[in-house]
């Protein structure tokens, strides 16, 4: 069948998209009838959502910042905490991704194309937030890049982040191209920046001595863990959707993604608990001032209710459906994992919250003494939401649209003991280039239409239309 | 091959001919043909990136030109004066807790002289009671910044009714730090310090992103927030007290100072053994406050304060 080639018309990777104004509604309409009511109504959901957050984004816009809930006692809020973890969780991403995509072994690397695209989607969505908490975001690019300040840790995290961004960028034009060498190179540095980037991270906190919460070499340390945890988490939901729905790919997602992230949430548990036990322990016995007060807020004061409910319902619950016999049901790892990444995200507001509570002075009668109060707005709310509905609809067109079968990995830095592909069992039939398995992805057709592809029946569905006469 | 010259042949040398090839290990240049095209490709592509780079810096150097306070060489935001010669001063900024009896007119003239918001959490300076009561618990509390002065009874929860053993006021500010957190984690470089030692905000630089505010052990910044009073007319970037930095450039003292009328706050020229801050330092020994940050605050107390553990 001859494909349509529209006259005005762009091709995006294997897609034949119209310019004009009326094909292009035609295609578009075409293609969201194709679809199976069940994700039509999913993608009608997350485009509500993100339009309400849209408004609120709109009223926060400057000078609208006044709608955030914070003081000049309390000038971190939600926007902050947002921001730390959609980034910490592209770090975290490409961490546990790069078992498989730097050393080469052999049960990670389903994730490779999924978590390059996630963390683009993530680290974009961390910068938006960013954007909006700014007052005045233009200055900071132009700031940032004429006038560097390397004795700010908050300006390193942007030149770590901003970097992050181009390589991941990099990392995926390389996968769906494709260009093998340029892509073993960029897994290699995406890795590599996903450990320095938190780092700093961590020490935008950990370097202020104001806070004593906050301050100390353990912070940084705790920021890799959260990240580790948390993008294990988001791939371990992901890939239990692959499984779910059938997915490109997903005969591998129960036997062999799922099951390596229960490992990987396993480790990841264990280090945050050990970390946070610490934390606490030291707080409580301290003598440093703001410090043993941060934690007893934290523990017995007004925020022990987020915090006992983070370590019930973010670490207790989820290491022991991954620990117990119903580990072996998709389900208890899903679970275990959307456990882990909502304990990450509790684990981060109460950081926030309790490296500010213990009040530094009077200031001005503002202070609820003994501790200062924060309420984020139903803005701050809004946007956060809306961030998360745009990174899955973001991902719920990219598993529609992209090849997100397992792809070629290069083995970078194989550990010896790593067996190579040719010496891999014959029951790993997962083998990324895999010629005897049909990918379910979408379509590989070059010359398709938007709307040729709308003839698909399912997302999962291959195109078959081709390109011959 | 025969009509070529092989690579790095010259004309004295004898031509290579197909018989007699000069150099068994002369390539054919058919053969090199391919290299020569990846050579000439990356050599392209080198003067493209060349030329990208070039681009790029030109492009931001264009775009830079609508945020011209970005290409000034100096920081000369604030409101120096072009008379004053910074060089040799040491302001000092003494507060006597024992004098000051918490009216509220420097808060009142701080607000005025620096167009600060009218709110009372948004301030550049306040006044703090500290209150021990016989149980040996301390309460402190600031209604409105202390602007209005402050009711017989501390307003601190739970220190309401219970019989006092000492209280004083404390007036608070920026401490003018000589290690300062707050110019140290600036992401870029919006608050700097003058060559006489006081730290300023750029507000034409800053981002508002609130890292000095929470840098801060002394709680002495906030962001200016919209839709009101606003020093230098610029809502969303930090501000905090300056020693009234247009003031003292010209002579004369900072307002609240000025105001005071017990003369609970003292500023000078430590430098000059003469002046009135000197003696005031000699006499009373006044101390910096919570020394234990690190910061080297330049703001020294006097009085009871300075018995606080």
């Amino acid at each position: 069948m001859q494909a349509t080639v529209h006259p005005l018309s762009v091709r995006i990777l294997q897609y034949e998209v119209p310019l004009a104004p009326k094909p292009l509604a035609r295609a578009v309409v075409a293609e969201i009838r194709s679809m199976p009511l069940a994700l039509q109504a999913w993608l009608g959901f997350l485009l509500a959502v993100i339009a309400v957050a849209t408004i609120a984004a709109l009223v926060s816009i400057p000078p609208g910042w006044e709608v955030f809930g914070t003081s000049p006692s309390f000038e971190w809020g939600l926007m902050i905490v947002g921001y730390v973890v959609f980034a910490i969780m592209t770090s975290g991403l490409c961490l546990s991704s790069s078992l498989g995509t730097v050393f080469g072994i052999e049960r990670f690397r389903p994730f490779e194309k999924r978590h390059c695209v996630l963390a683009i989607l993530s680290l974009t969505m961390a910068f938006l937030i960013i954007a909006l908490d700014l007052h005045y975001p233009i200055r900071m690019v132009f700031g940032a890049v004429l006038v560097p300040s390397p004795s700010s840790p908050m300006w390193w995290m942007g030149v770590f982040y901003g970097t992050y961004l181009v390589i991941l960028l990099v990392e995926v034009w390389s996968m769906f191209t494709p260009h093998p060498k340029i892509h073993m190179y960029s897994c290699a540095a995406a890795a590599t920046v996903a450990i320095f980037a938190p780092m700093t991270l961590g020490a935008v906190f950990g370097v202020l001595g104001a806070k004593a919460y906050f301050n100390g070499i353990w912070t940084p340390i705790t920021m890799v863990a959260s990240a580790f945890l948390a993008g294990t988490a988001l791939l371990g939901i992901v890939f239990y959707a692959v499984h779910r729905f059938k997915l490109a790919d997903w005969q591998h997602a129960a036997s062999i993604a799922l099951p390596s992230v229960r490992v990987l949430l396993l480790a990841g548990f264990a280090v945050v608990a050990a970390l946070l036990v610490r934390q606490v322990a030291v707080g409580l016995g301290s003598d440093i001032r703001g410090l043993r007060e941060a934690t007893t807020a934290l523990v017995a004061g007004p925020l022990a209710p987020m915090f006992w409910l983070r370590v019930m319902g973010g670490l207790f619950i989820p290491v022991m459906l991954l620990l117990l016999p119903v580990h072996r049901r998709t389900e208890a790892i899903a679970a275990a994992s959307f456990l882990a990444l909502a304990g990450v995200a509790l684990d981060r507001f109460v950081f926030v919250m309790a490296g500010q509570i213990a009040p530094i002075s009077a200031g001005a009668g503002t202070v609820s003494y003994p501790f200062a109060s924060y309420a984020p707005s139903m803005v701050e709310i809004t946007i956060m939401g809306g961030a998360a509905a745009i990174m899955a609809l973001g991902y719920t067109l990219a598993e529609r649209y992209l090849d997100m079968g397992e792809s070629d990995t290069h083995m970078f830095l194989p550990f010896p003991w790593i067996k190579k592909h040719d010496e891999t069992d014959e029951g790993r039939t997962h083998h990324l280039a895999e010629p005897s398995e049909p990918k379910p992805a979408a379509a590989v057709v070059v010359g398709a239409t938007l709307g040729e592809a709308a003839a698909r029946t399912a997302p999962a569905a291959v195109v078959t239309q081709g390109v011959e006469s | 091959m025969s009509e070529q010259q092989a690579p790095g042949g010259t004309a004295a040398e004898p031509r290579p001919t197909a018989d007699a090839p000069a150099d068994a290990n002369l390539v054919p240049l058919a053969e090199l043909a391919p290299a020569i095209t990846a050579v000439s490709v990356s050599r392209r592509a080198f003067l493209g990136f060349g030329l990208a780079v070039a681009g790029g810096v030109a492009g931001a150097a264009a775009l830079a030109s609508f945020f011209p306070v970005f290409a000034e060489e100096t920081q000369a935001a604030s409101p120096i004066v072009p008379t004053y010669d910074p060089t040799g001063k040491q302001w000092a900024f003494v507060v006597d807790t024992s004098s000051c009896i918490g009216c509220g007119l420097c808060v009142a003239a701080c607000k005025e002289e620096n167009n600060i918001p009218e709110e009372p959490e948004y301030t550049r300076t306040w006044v703090e009671r500290h209150t021990i009561t016989t149980d040996g618990a301390m309460y402190v509390d600031s209604p409105d910044g202390g602007i209005n002065g402050f009711p017989p009874e501390s307003t601190a929860p739970g220190a309401a009714g219970k019989p006092v053993q000492d209280a004083y006021f404390m007036p608070r500010l920026c401490m003018q730090c000589t290690n300062s957190p707050c110019t140290a984690v600036c992401p870029v470089g919006a608050t700097y310090k003058t060559e006489d030692g006081v730290i300023l905000v750029d507000a034409r630089r800053c981002i508002g992103c609130g890292y000095c505010v929470v840098a801060c052990p002394y709680g002495a910044r906030y962001l200016v927030p919209a839709g009101g009073r606003a020093p230098n007319d610029t809502p969303g970037v930090a501000d905090k007290c300056t020693w009234c930095y247009h003031r003292i450039t010209k002579g004369q003292q900072p307002a609240c100072v000025e105001v005071c009328p017990v003369g609970a706050r003292k500023f000078g020229d430590a430098a000059d053994p003469n002046s009135e801050i000197s003696k005031v330092i000699a006499e009373q020994q006044p101390q910096p406050y919570r020394p234990e940050y690190g910061t080297g605050p330049r703001v020294l107390y006097a009085g009871p304060v300075t018995q606080e553990s």
